[in-house]
């Protein structure tokens, strides 16, 4: 089963994955700081892993989708700040594990990856357009 | 006379050819969707079609040639660490010939059948 627009099923996939990829890193850059997290301990990374699938129109294409997502265990630095209220009793105080620049590489990548795809269906609408005037 | 403008063998290939590049804007898609999907093998037009199409278009009868389908490429060889072998340069550069080639399809199609309005009512459409 062709589609007037071809590949659309696909390039939808991957245009939603990277949409949850932007999203995980911005969850991570906006707790960068954060020392109490839902559990009670420091914030911990989260990263996107993405999986292809075969697509269901059997065309033989590839589809994207997350697989997981799942939490960068490493742990974060501890600075010395007696006063925070989440500090130990040496008034160390456990980071979370972010990298704003690592972040800010993975937004850059997710959203050029989105853009890529942008390009794919902006190419695939005008070569339905075109097969539209046909034999005019 | 409309018989032998539709079973013209350039009109019967390019038919095939717009199936082709259509089903090749596919390949192409996806492996731009998968861009980043780590162990991620491109796949691109099968090699089954563009010999069967090229013997058939020397032999003049199109009729035997198989629908377009998509497979993985064996030819592509850089390969990244984590498996994934898609040069996003190379697909994005393929994608704009592989669309041009369709537009030339297409008018070429519309073409013939301008030719053949022509015919029919004795003035060009427009």
């Amino acid at each position: 089963m062709m589609n007037l627009i071809s590949g659309v099923n696909v390039t939808a996939s991957a245009l939603s994955a990277e949409q949850v990829r932007m999203d995980v890193v911005a969850e991570n850059i906006a707790n960068a700081y954060t020392t109490h997290g839902t559990d009670g301990t420091a914030y911990k990374r989260k990263v996107v892993s993405f999986e292809s699938m075969l697509d269901p129109t059997g065309t033989g294409a590839q589809s994207v989708k997350v697989s997981q997502i799942s939490t960068d265990s490493t742990p974060g630095p501890a600075i010395y700040d007696p006063g925070n209220p989440d500090a130990n009793k040496d008034g160390m105080v456990q980071m979370p594990n972010v990298n704003l620049s690592t972040e800010m590489v993975d937004l850059m990548t997710a959203s050029r990856a989105y853009e890529a795809n942008l390009a794919v269906i902006r190419n695939a609408r005008q070569m339905a357009a075109k097969a539209l005037t046909i034999g005019h | 006379m409309i018989e032998s403008l539709f079973s013209n063998p350039n009109y019967e290939a390019s038919k095939l050819l717009l199936d082709a590049t259509a089903a090749r804007h596919e390949a192409l898609a996806s492996n731009i969707a998968n861009v980043e999907t780590p162990g991620y093998k491109r796949v691109d037009l099968s090699k089954n079609f563009s010999d069967a199409f090229s013997a058939q278009l020397k032999a003049g009868d199109l009729s035997s040639v198989p629908a377009p389908s998509i497979q993985q490429d064996p030819t592509a060889t850089t390969e990244r660490q984590d498996g994934n072998n898609v040069q996003i340069d190379k697909e994005l550069m393929d994608m704009s010939s592989n669309s041009l080639q369709y537009d030339t399809l297409t008018e070429f199609v519309s073409g013939s059948l301008k030719q053949l309005q022509m015919a029919i009512t004795g003035r060009s459409s427009m």
